[in-house]
């Protein structure tokens, strides 16, 4: 049986991605996020706007493309997901 | 006496779920911590009304003229509710399987055949626990998490404490053992709310996702 990911898990993928993939300090584009983060481009550009919007990634436009990183927001949020993951996990369940 | 100490214990654990449950729902708006949270604050509510109960706390309160068994019912009744809900959390969490879910239905029917409403909800507590202890345990062979190894433990103390008090409700030494059991058992659920309390913020900033 299929592992689906939820929607959040699928927010914590893309927001540890924005962190982990940020090597040289001015972000990473929707490429890797896509790569990574494995979803449609279609749904990925959706939630980099809802992600943006809500300010947990940071948007940069570059010449050609933006770039996006982790914001402190974002870095807060990831924290309470790994931590409630980990709690719900305990009880047998998703977050 | 111990039994109403192991209500009071019950209502403390359950309501300390609750409110870490609750916070998860803040923070991460997961629908599994609501029903987390709304399993707890049942049990909770059900395990503080039982103990109230047992320490005569409704008996002082002038013109309250409802009979013991009927609060014990009622705080049975809401538990149940709770180990309800705890058993649904499972049915809509696809990690595991829907496979089990008719389980569900089918335990309660099994339940139906005594007469006594005291039986019946302790039958469906076991029921709903027991089904829960199947879900937990299958989601330990995935994740391999020890602290779901650890609940699974605990809430099948508590289904053994259940079923002892279903099989052998008024011997002395048999009532003691299926106390201490869902005590143990209680405890157990009670270790991630202690490990989430105790750990600092900056462990996790640069934990795997």
């Amino acid at each position: 049986m299929p592992q689906y990911r939820t929607q959040g898990k699928i927010i914590a993928d893309i927001l540890a991605t924005a962190r982990d993939m940020n090597t040289d300090g001015q972000g990473v584009g929707i490429t890797t996020l896509l790569r990574r983060g494995n979803v449609s481009y279609t749904r990925m550009t959706k939630l980099i706007v809802e992600l943006v919007g809500a300010g947990l990634l940071l948007e940069e436009t570059m010449e050609k493309a933006s770039k996006y990183r982790i914001s402190d927001k974002g870095i807060q949020f990831l924290q309470a997901y790994v931590q409630f993951e980990d709690f719900a996990q305990s009880y047998g369940l998703r977050l | 006496m111990f039994e109403n100490a192991l209500q009071f214990v019950g209502a403390f654990v359950a309501f300390s779920i609750a409110l870490v449950a609750y916070k998860g729902v803040r923070e991460t708006s997961s629908s599994s911590m609501l029903r987390l949270a709304g399993a707890f604050v049942f049990l909770g509510a059900g395990f503080a009304l039982q103990g109230l109960d047992g320490v005569g706390a409704f008996g002082s309160i002038p013109g309250f003229g409802v009979s013991i068994d009927t609060i014990l019912i009622a705080g049975m009744f809401l538990q149940t509710i709770g180990y309800f809900l705890l058993a649904f959390s499972h049915v809509l969490d696809v990690v595991v399987s829907r496979r089990l879910g008719p389980l569900l239905i089918l335990f309660p029917v099994l339940a139906v055949g005594t007469t006594s409403v005291e039986t019946v909800l302790r039958s469906l507590s076991f029921y709903f626990i027991l089904y829960g202890v199947l879900e937990t345990a299958l989601s330990y062979g995935k994740t391999r998490n020890p602290n779901t190894l650890l609940i699974a433990s605990g809430l099948g103390m508590l289904a053994a404490g259940w079923w002892v008090s279903l099989a052998a409700p008024d011997i002395g030494l048999l009532t003691l053992l299926q106390l201490l059991m869902r005590e143990v058992g209680l405890v157990a659920l009670f270790v991630p709310v202690l490990k989430f309390r105790f750990r600092r913020p900056g462990d996790m900033l640069n934990a795997p996702v």
